[in-house]
């Protein structure tokens, strides 16, 4: 297969239009301008419309308005965007419409950096928005992954008639490897609900408002029985030298292969260490984490926040085992080497 | 020899790693080098990332002052005309991607005497796979600065996945176009590792302007 040397950001847009992706809007903003300025020079070559809107709240609204007739669509941001757009996002849940969009984490709070950073896990993963919904959340590690997950957040979004996000930091957005595509057909079908002008058939509605609770609340449980079904479906998740584990080392994206590396480090100093790397971040594979708590000594989670993902790795093991935390903030990456140093603090050796 | 060397290129086409390789380079032969950040495009992966490994080299590094280095800001530090213009000194630029990047090489211009313009081309990533885009990405980049290339660069890779036979393509690819363009190849770049036997001159490098995993 043909390989091309890409930054992160540029193997998400390719991955989009070689997902059918023929619509995207978009504001730029650093670490991510690149994936808009991709789509805005490939968009044209493959009959696509790019346009890059006045603000992240205008684009999320064009997002909204394309997917309601049914196509394939994106956008792209980085943390103060995303913020932005999270009333939009949530419209388009309630409105149960897929659309893919791109969050290439920078460091924060506020005006923050423009280092890497995964400090908008809770954003991601427990709302963002109003009210009760959810978006699927992919955490790629590699920029093939990269590429591949979005692939898969098309289809995974058409089939849930949900948004999904791909959750990336900067240092996956700008990073360079060699990727390859895989020849996919593109198939999908939204027939059955896009607005698609009323000839010969009664008029549809996609809509988030209803000004009836009981009919609202209808609404609301129809999308907690999706979310039931995409948590019993589509969590994934790499287990890393697990079997033997008796320390294991819980990170995503860019972090989980730091402790890869760290893994590496740890076994040739026959410490029995493994990686549980989410891939999903919601649905959260809460379960087969739980199974490593009778398994270990001890769990270290390690981030680039101060601690988000780690409220999920504590429900999920319920003091079954010792859980520590190591974590970096505002842009800053750790490395295999600070993280090996504390891990080895942390069972007393040297 | 030209006493300035300047490297333009689409982004990630790998002028920062070319420039610091070809700053150690002219160390060896010359007192005084000095390397140029004007990069005013990419956030990460930059001449000033590498500052302290390269001024441990001898090489002085003139780059945004530290309190901004970080800053998404296009900063364009005032001693570099003073630097192309001193005749004491070696300089080798790197300027940032693409059309936008490249505008700050036409503000230096005028103190662009005994220079030599390298466009560099890895035709392993986007935009820079066949000879007629790299013919345009040359007239663009010239059309934008008012500042001609003189050379082009063979930098083929597709980083630790690199292998003799795909750098021999690329060099195909990039001696056409030199011949559209009527501007000579340079050199081809080579990474240590990688035996390859060339038509052209060779410059073999160490991969300095690595992903912070690979480092792993």
């Amino acid at each position: 297969m043909k390989k091309l040397m890409m930054k992160g950001v540029e193997a998400i847009g390719e991955g989009a239009i070689r997902a059918g992706c023929r619509n995207y809007f978009g504001y730029p903003i650093t670490p991510q301008s690149e994936l808009t300025e991709y789509m805005a020079r490939r968009l044209p070559e493959v009959g696509g419309s790019f346009l890059q809107a006045e603000s992240e709240i205008a684009a999320v609204n064009m997002i909204y308005g394309a997917s309601s007739v049914g196509k394939r669509v994106m956008t792209s941001t980085s943390s103060p965007g995303f913020s932005l757009m999270q009333e939009g996002i949530s419209y388009i849940a309630c409105a149960q419409l897929p659309a893919v969009f791109v969050n290439v984490v920078r460091g924060g709070p506020g005006l923050g950096d423009i280092q890497p950073s995964q400090g908008d896990y809770f954003q991601a993963t427990k709302g963002g928005g109003h009210g009760d919904y959810r978006l699927i959340v992919l955490s790629p590690s590699t920029v093939q992954e990269a590429t591949d997950l979005t692939m898969l957040a098309f289809d995974m979004a058409d089939r849930y008639r949900n948004p999904v996000l791909i959750f990336a930091d900067g240092l996956l957005g700008q990073m360079m490897e060699p990727v390859s595509f895989e020849e996919k057909e593109v198939t999908y079908d939204n027939s059955a609900w896009a607005l698609t002008g009323a000839k010969g058939r009664s008029p549809r509605q996609v809509t988030s408002f209803n000004i009836d609770p009981y009919g609202l609340e209808k609404m609301n449980m129809e999308l907690q029985k999706k979310y039931r079904q995409i948590e019993a479906n589509e969590i994934r998740y790499e287990e890393y030298r697990t079997e033997d584990a008796d320390v294991l080392i819980v990170a995503h994206g860019t972090v989980g292969r730091i402790a890869k590396s760290v893994v590496k480090m740890a076994r040739e100093e026959g410490i029995k260490a493994g990686l549980f790397r989410p891939i999903t971040l919601y649905p959260f594979a809460y379960e087969a984490l739980s199974n490593y708590g009778e398994k270990t000594k001890l769990v270290l989670t390690v981030e680039m926040s101060s601690g988000q993902m780690l409220e999920d790795v504590k429900l999920s093991l319920c003091n079954k085992t010792r859980i520590e935390f190591y974590g970096r903030m505002a842009g800053v990456v750790p490395t295999p080497e600070e993280v090996f140093a504390y891990l080895k603090s942390l069972i007393g050796r040297q | 020899m030209a006493k300035n060397h300047v490297f333009v290129g689409l982004y990630g086409s790998g002028k920062t790693e070319i420039a610091i390789n070809y700053a150690m380079k002219l160390k060896r032969n010359f007192e005084k080098v000095a390397i140029v950040d004007v990069d005013i495009v990419s956030p990460y992966f930059r001449v000033r990332d590498y500052q302290q490994m390269i001024e441990k080299a001898g090489i002085v590094v003139i780059a945004p002052p530290k309190n901004l280095s970080k800053a998404d800001l296009p900063i364009i530090t005032a001693s570099v005309a003073g630097y192309l213009d001193n005749p004491q000194y070696t300089v080798v630029l790197d300027v940032g991607g693409d059309e936008r990047g490249i505008v700050a090489l036409g503000y230096l211009k005028e103190h662009l005497i005994n220079t030599n313009v390298y466009l560099v081309i890895n035709t392993k990533r986007p935009f820079s796979q066949k000879v007629e885009q790299i013919v345009q990405i040359a007239q663009n980049l010239e059309g934008r600065c008012g500042v001609r290339i003189d050379f082009l660069v063979n930098n083929t890779n597709l980083g630790s996945n690199t292998d003799a036979n795909m750098i021999r393509e690329g060099e195909k690819i990039v001696l056409q176009a030199s011949k559209i363009l009527n501007r000579p190849v340079a050199f081809t770049v080579v990474m240590n590792s990688i035996d390859f036997p060339s038509e052209i001159s060779l410059f073999h490098i160490e991969r300095y302007v690595k992903n912070k995993e690979e480092l792993s």
